[in-house]
């Protein structure tokens, strides 16, 4: 009996561990910019960043972390914020809660003063910490729930929530075909159920008639002709996808198999080059809903990147939207650090805050709406671009879209 | 399997005969343990106090499941979804009802014994890897009930569990770690020499017979069916009171928390740890919940040198779990427990072999 309990267990583990290892990239760290792990100077600003390089969501984890960190290492390559350097911890938590909590009490040992987050799931199970320990807290997750002060005091959203890019792309889909049954695939946790209730609400708030039905899809799945069949028979023309690129190209690849007449929308995170780049042929003909423009469409905000990418020898374009989306990110944050340094009032939490919901509006460049917080709001934009996949690009339709009113 | 501890010692007194420590040696150990756990708190910063308090949470649990596998021998793949019964019903007492959190982590236990009781059911008629894949069976299926069940969540896919408090004091976030260490603390020790008294009565006794024969213990006349289903019971009752402090303590309950991978973790501790023994269970989950931390201040130090292991930190740190494992299972099958004794025996007639 013993027995069988070691040989079982012995096997088990081996599995786990072989899956856990195996979901891991061996992608190199060539742009990996100095800012991260260099021991700080006494007066160095600390930043905690979390990052998800080897988990569920590397695909996009990793340029976004990339560009956040690009974005320090150019801060600080020019004087930092008057003269003091932004010292960035970064560390991989693999997209599993438990880390992401771990780290984060590194950080503040370690006296962060604001955190760069990554996924729904840890910025809210962060999101009561940040409040009790008065930390800004921004992450790439655009759930509806961070941008209200009232719930989440230090939770800052730069870009239109998951639910607004859900209303956009219901807009869009009304607009063309009134009646349409709609399916909604999305990742199965808090990040892909975040605007599944706010999509049905808002069929009924606008009088839609569209059909509306959510399917979750199984993380580490090969293919997704099951989620398909049952969509089928929903009647569904079109997929709206919460997740991220590289389950979303899998779609794209079983649409066409299966020859379905089905056009998937993509929101936020799996509309970039990645997914046009894995569907192939298959990307043709869908839509994106995403609010930072993508670097081929070249506007006026890609210029510094570009420059930076260029000195360090490496092609933006082929580092994609969401190094851009991390490099902005940061962006805001730096313009809160500097607001309170030109306030002149020390360095802490609440004035980081206070400054971010005082401050101008953060001008991108046109690479993402300008970022505006105020005290009664932490919802910093609400206009996102709408793109179409064409000759394998991502062509722009429509900029600056806004949920109707 | 009992290692004679030390000879020479005669029992006058019922008492004495009762005491679980009975040498100087033993007492002045337990001396210095309350010593080291009493400092802990003031040495350590915030930090790592909080990889002290997962450890103390994982204690309690991993001794729920040594109580199931190491001294019943009914093996358990269900451990996270146990996890997940206690911090549900805890969350969402407190949250949602309003119950004071002391009664609702209580009544966790209460529900997740009785849930332990129903997954247990197939031990009756299921051994070895037949009930391990029964036991995965209910992992899978209160895994699926807390994904998709949405009133439980609200549809928001977590629930918020309340801070600890009792009678309008609550926990304060400045000396969040350190408040916590005690509550954990008093609950696993407790939860220790509760375990460890269990395994002196006839209950107890009855669960370690079904485990060395199961014939043979029901022809001595043990209740088989209700050493088992006790077993169950006792040990996801241990197991809601982990899933409960979790969810107190993190703030915060979602399914991805309470995974397969977490109890094939937890099988881990009680392997690495020792089956069948108490404070096996507390050595495991010390062992395999520092392991990572140190990893990562390990590749931290040499990430000049050696930037691969800082890359792969995550990867790397879920094969060395697996590796240690694999190390005790071929060079000490009955784990840091028994190493324990070893070197203490060793030392006890040092200089001479016995």
């Amino acid at each position: 009996m013993t027995r069988t309990i070691y040989l079982f267990s012995a096997v088990l583990l081996t599995i786990s561990a072989c899956k856990q290892s195996g979901s891991s990239s061996g992608a190199g760290s060539e742009a990996r910019p100095a800012a991260e792990g260099k021991k700080p100077a006494s007066d160095d600003i600390v930043l905690g960043i979390l990052a998800d390089l080897t988990g569920a969501t590397a695909d996009v984890g990793k340029p976004y972390n990339e560009g956040m960190l690009a974005y320090l290492d150019n801060l600080n390559a020019q004087g930092g914020i008057k003269g003091r350097k932004i010292n960035a911890l970064s560390e991989d938590y693999a997209y599993k809660i438990p880390n992401a909590e771990e780290k984060y009490k590194k950080y503040v040992q370690a006296g962060a003063v604001a955190i760069q987050g990554w996924g729904t799931g840890d910025s809210e199970a962060l999101r009561s910490k940040v409040k009790g320990d008065e930390l800004p807290f921004m992450s790439a997750s655009y759930a509806e729930v961070l941008t209200d002060p009232k719930q989440s005091p230090y939770n800052f959203v730069v870009a239109p929530t998951y639910s607004d890019q859900m209303r956009i792309a219901l807009d869009r889909i009304a607009a063309s075909d009134p009646t349409a049954q709609v399916a909604v695939f999305h990742h199965d946790s808090p990040f892909g159920m975040a605007p599944v209730a706010d999509g049905e609400q808002w069929i009924k708030d606008r009088g839609y008639k569209l059909g509306y039905k959510d399917y979750a899809m199984k993380g580490g799945a090969t293919d997704h002709v099951g989620l398909l069949q049952q969509a089928k028979a929903q009647g569904a023309k079109f997929i709206v996808i919460q997740n991220v690129s590289s389950p979303a190209a899998t779609v794209a690849r079983d649409v066409a198999a299966q020859k379905l007449d089905m056009k998937i929308v993509c929101l936020n995170w799996c509309s970039d080059e990645l997914f046009v780049k894995l569907a192939g042929p298959a990307a043709e003909g869908h839509w994106m809903v995403q609010p930072f423009a993508p670097p081929t469409a070249g506007k006026p905000g890609h210029e510094s990147v570009r420059t930076y990418a260029k000195a360090k020898g490496f092609d933006l374009e082929a580092k994609g939207l969401h190094f851009v989306q991390g490099w902005y990110t940061m962006h805001v944050m730096a313009r809160g650090l500097e607001k309170v340094a030109a306030d002149g009032k020390p360095l802490t939490g609440p004035n980081l805050r206070t400054a971010l919901e005082t401050m101008d509006p953060v001008d991108t460049g046109g690479v993402i709406g300008p970022v505006r917080f105020s005290a009664d709001s932490h919802r910093g934009a609400t206009a996102a671009g709408i793109y179409k996949v064409e000759g394998g690009k991502m062509v722009e339709v429509a900029t600056a879209v806004t949920p109707q009113k | 399997m009992i290692v004679p501890l030390a000879t020479g010692i005669h029992h006058t007194s019922y008492a004495s005969e009762l005491a679980l420590r009975n040498t100087r040696g033993e007492k002045a150990r337990l001396g210095l343990g309350i010593l080291a756990l009493g400092a802990l708190p003031f040495l350590l910063d915030s930090y790592w106090l909080s990889v002290v308090n997962a450890i103390g949470i994982a204690a309690i649990g991993a001794i729920g499941l040594n109580i199931l596998v190491g001294f019943t021998g009914q093996i358990s793949l269900g451990q996270g979804g146990f996890l997940a019964v206690g911090a549900f019903t805890s969350a969402l007492l407190s949250g949602r009802a309003g119950v004071p959190i002391p009664v609702a982590i209580a009544a966790a236990v209460v529900v997740t014994a009785i849930g332990g009781v129903i997954a247990g059911l197939p031990a009756l008629r299921l051994k070895g890897l037949y009930l391990a894949i029964a036991t995965l069976g209910s992992q899978e299926i209160i895994e699926f009930v807390i994904r998709r069940w949405r009133w439980l969540t609200g549809g928001q896919g977590f629930l918020e569990a309340p801070p600890l408090g009792v009678l309008g004091w609550h926990v304060q976030r400045a000396t969040f770690e350190r408040t916590w260490y005690w509550v954990i603390l008093g609950a696993a020790a407790l939860g220790a020499a509760a375990a460890r008294n269990v395994f002196r009565t006839a209950l107890g006794r009855s669960f370690m017979a079904v485990r060395d024969h199961e014939v043979a213990a029901s022809t001595i006349g043990v209740n088989v069916t209700r050493a088992k289903l006790g077993a169950f019971a006792l040990s996801s009752g241990y197991v809601g009171l982990a899933g409960a402090l979790t969810a107190h303590y993190s703030g915060t309950v979602s399914w991805e928390r309470f995974t397969r991978e977490v109890s094939v973790l937890y099988l881990g501790m009680i392997i690495v740890g020792g089956l069948g023994s108490i404070a096996g269970s507390i050595y495991g989950a010390a062992f395999l919940l520092l392991l990572p931390p140190l990893l990562s201040a390990l590749a931290d130090a040499v990430r000049t040198t050696a930037p691969f292991l800082a890359d792969q930190l995550p990867a790397l740190q879920v094969a060395a779990v697996g590796l240690v494992i694999m190390l005790f299972l071929i060079f000490e099958p009955r784990g840091l427990d028994r190493l324990w004794r070893r070197v203490r025996d060793y030392f006890g007639s040092w200089p001479f072999r016995y």
